[in-house]
């Protein structure tokens, strides 16, 4: 009764009835944060009302929902989120409004520069960076105090430093190094941190050419099956996901660790973690002469083509990428921030601390390939990378040339679309 | 047959024939249908061009479909032979008269009441490298010698085949036990009269009576076996270097992460074939075979 009265009050005073909005999103972990910000919207801008639709959790999931509603030109969605990957594939099939006119290089600016390449195809702009993921380096800040180091730089300083500390601590079940070397999506993006912090690449962005035979991409995996799998790392890491390998870190097991930044949380945890309080974090380390890198996850905003409401979704959409929305999300969800602002914001330095320690790291990531073909890339390179790592018998550049030449196809398909 | 039976009859098989129409002979058809397309989900603007058989052509010269297809059949043929032999052992002992009989029944046809997704997830603890169970039991606190089992390409199919073996033994034991039960004990006393002693009682009055019963469990199980898709999904998601990527895995992965439709479906009906092939021999066979038992 009040919600009607209050509605017939409001007529009289607005011409026109409220716009509703549909957002799809996933479940969120902290409902609350998104319910309080989608209330900041209403409160900020009557005119406008935001319908959510919940979808799965799971991105894989929420692909086939968004994608099948897109495909079936589904008018009853304005805006949706959209993982890193996602940006070529829904541009180039024509589902997510061009948003360059409204999306300038100037408001880009503000962004880090990893999220703006991930969302761009061919010279257009099709999704605004929410908050995003990537690749980080936790160290046993204690361990390293103990032996007088420094992070390390590089990773052969990795392992140096973790093989005085191993004979010194002299515990056979202590490993150098833990990460994700399972045959599944975490694969490719360990993997290209070391191929691109060794100069490396698997596609040029600007010519399409496959690099993935070239040596600069071979020596780093080369470096990692010799190195790294049996070595630093425990063989056991060839079936490890990020749960698996950040049990042997927060056990005491690792002294190096490369996760995403949910990692921060669990390893402070004192419930769940006993290295909590002696946990460093940083850059990734890279090879001698070249720049650490970072591979990017995170989600973005999208708007459909077939939205009726674009007018009303972009303002939405600016609203919930703006300064003041990724601040709450940055201090109470604790997600990072794709404006750099927000990182010297006094509040969130005082708030979440650990942020300004992950920025030099976001400032390296970098997108896995942008195609709207990736998920057969995707495949083609785990399918490389797990053979190569996992017998020390293998012929690696054998290997990569027919890589390389399935992953040309790819391509090609690709490139006979837009012809 | 009188007109009106006629219709009852047809009225009675209605529900059950839409069933199967709705649910095994439409996704069927749409698979075949699919294989013969090319359609790519990320590339909408390619329509879904009919294709011929080229979706096929492309599948014989696959090495990561043909790699498959023998990793497969390894594990066909290692688990169903297996589950066979625990099977026919298990059958033989819930079969035996002794206290506490009922519940070993029971307990036997647990690993088959737990959801393969639970149990892959157990077995994926228990072969950890580092915390696993199994690790512990072999190697107590030798923690230098613990064996990455599902991080090493032989070890990580091993470790699928005995987690299926667990798993579906006990099924084959139930068809096996049916079979054993139907053995009239007379023939038991007259084999003992005769002199027969357990092993000779065994091989003459149990096994040819208990083969049909074996036979069927055989069919089911080589069937099944061929369409194995949630270990390896949950235990190593087909890694690693496509070690233990079955056939099935290999399609869904075609089709739903790659968004391959075509492709995808295309070795989905080639495992459709292989399994139809495989169950008209085994029927034949079977049916003879059951012909003559009852005769």
């Amino acid at each position: 009764m009040i919600l009607l009265a209050s509605v017939s009050l409001s007529l009289p005073a607005r011409a026109a009835e409220p716009q509703t909005i549909a957002f799809l999103m996933w479940k969120p972990n902290q409902p609350q944060v998104w319910e309080r910000l989608i209330e900041r919207f209403h409160q900020t801008h009557p005119n406008i009302r935001v319908q959510v639709q919940i979808g799965p959790h799971s991105s894989t999931e929420f692909h086939a929902i968004v994608t099948q509603r897109l495909r079936n030109k589904d008018t009853s969605v304005d805006v949706f989120l959209m993982d890193v990957i996602w940006p070529a594939e829904f541009a180039s099939a024509g589902w997510a409004m061009d948003l360059t006119s409204r999306f300038s290089k100037k408001k880009q600016k503000a962004f880090l520069p990893a999220t703006i390449a991930a969302n761009t195809y061919h010279g257009r702009i099709y999704g605004v960076p929410y908050y995003l993921d990537a690749g980080l380096f936790y160290y046993r800040k204690d361990l390293l105090q103990k032996y007088e180091f420094d992070p390390p730089k590089s990773w052969h300083d990795m392992l140096a430093q973790g093989k005085a500390i191993l004979k010194g601590e002299a515990d056979p079940t202590l490993h150098i190094y833990s990460a994700q070397f399972k045959q599944y999506e975490g694969l490719v993006c360990d993997m290209l941190e070391f191929i691109w912090s060794h100069g490396g690449r698997i596609i040029d962005q600007d010519t399409r050419k496959v690099l993935v035979a070239e040596p600069a991409s071979i020596q780093a995996v080369t470096f990692v099956r010799d190195q790294i799998i049996g070595k630093a790392a425990p063989r056991g890491a060839v079936n490890y996901e990020e749960p698996e390998s950040l049990e042997l870190f927060i056990q005491g097991k690792a002294v190096f660790h490369r996760n995403w930044p949910y990692a921060w949380t669990v390893a402070n945890d004192p419930e769940k973690s006993k290295v909590a309080g002696s946990v460093g974090v940083g850059a990734l380390p890279a090879f001698a002469g070249h720049g650490p890198a970072a591979a990017l996850g995170g989600w973005q905003f999208g708007i459909s083509r077939w939205s009726k409401h674009v007018k009303e979704a972009w303002v939405f959409v600016e609203f919930m990428t703006s300064f003041d929305s990724q601040k709450i999300l940055a201090i109470e969800a604790g997600l990072a921030p794709t404006r750099v602002a927000v990182y010297n914001d006094p509040t969130v330095q005082d708030k979440k601390s650990h942020l300004k320690d992950f920025l030099p790291a976001f400032k390296r990531a970098r997108p896995r390939p942008v195609s709207p073909l990736y998920p057969m890339i995707s495949q083609e390179l785990q399918r490389f990378f797990s053979r190569a790592i996992s017998d020390s018998q293998t012929d690696v550049q054998a290997l990569a040339e027919a890589t390389s030449a399935k992953i040309e196809r790819v391509v090609q398909m690709e490139a006979a679309i837009r012809r | 047959m009188i007109p009106k039976d006629r219709k009852l009859y047809f009225a009675l098989l209605a529900p059950t024939l839409l069933v199967l129409l709705v649910f095994i002979a439409a996704p069927i058809t749409q698979s075949i249908i699919f294989s013969f397309h090319r359609i790519i989900v990320g590339l909408p603007q390619l329509q879904s061009p009919f294709i011929g058989f080229d979706n096929y052509q492309e599948l014989l010269h696959d090495s990561v479909a043909r790699h498959s297809f023998w990793v497969t059949l390894l594990f066909v043929s290692t688990t169903t032979f297996s589950e066979l032999l625990v099977g026919l052992l298990l059958a033989l002992l819930i079969h035996h008269r002794f206290p506490g009989r009922g519940s070993l029944r029971a307990c036997v046809l647990i690993p088959w009441a737990i959801p393969t997704v639970v149990s892959a997830q157990m077995w994926r603890f228990l072969f950890n490298d580092a915390y696993g169970m199994i690790n512990y039991a072999i190697f107590g606190h030798g923690v230098a010698h613990y064996v990455p089992w599902l991080a090493k390409p032989n070890t990580a199919l091993f470790a699928i085949i005995l987690a299926d073996i667990w798993k579906t033994s006990s099924f084959a034991a139930l068809l096996i036990l049916a079979g054993l039960q139907i053995i009239p004990e007379e023939l038991y006393q007259a084999a003992k009269v005769d002199g027969a002693g357990v092993w000779r009682r065994f091989w003459h009055v149990t096994w040819p009576l208990i083969r049909p019963a074996v036979l069927v469990a055989l069919l089911f199980r080589t069937i099944d076996a061929f369409r194995v898709f949630d270990l390896a999904f949950v235990m190593t998601q087909g890694g690693p270097a496509d070690a233990t990527n079955v056939l099935q895995l290999y399609g869904y992965k075609k089709m739903f992460v790659e968004g391959w439709m075509g492709y995808g479906s295309a070795i989905s009906v080639s495992v459709f074939v292989i399994v139809l092939v495989l169950a008209v021999v085994y029927v034949r066979m079977v049916g003879r075979r059951l012909l003559e038992a009852s005769l």
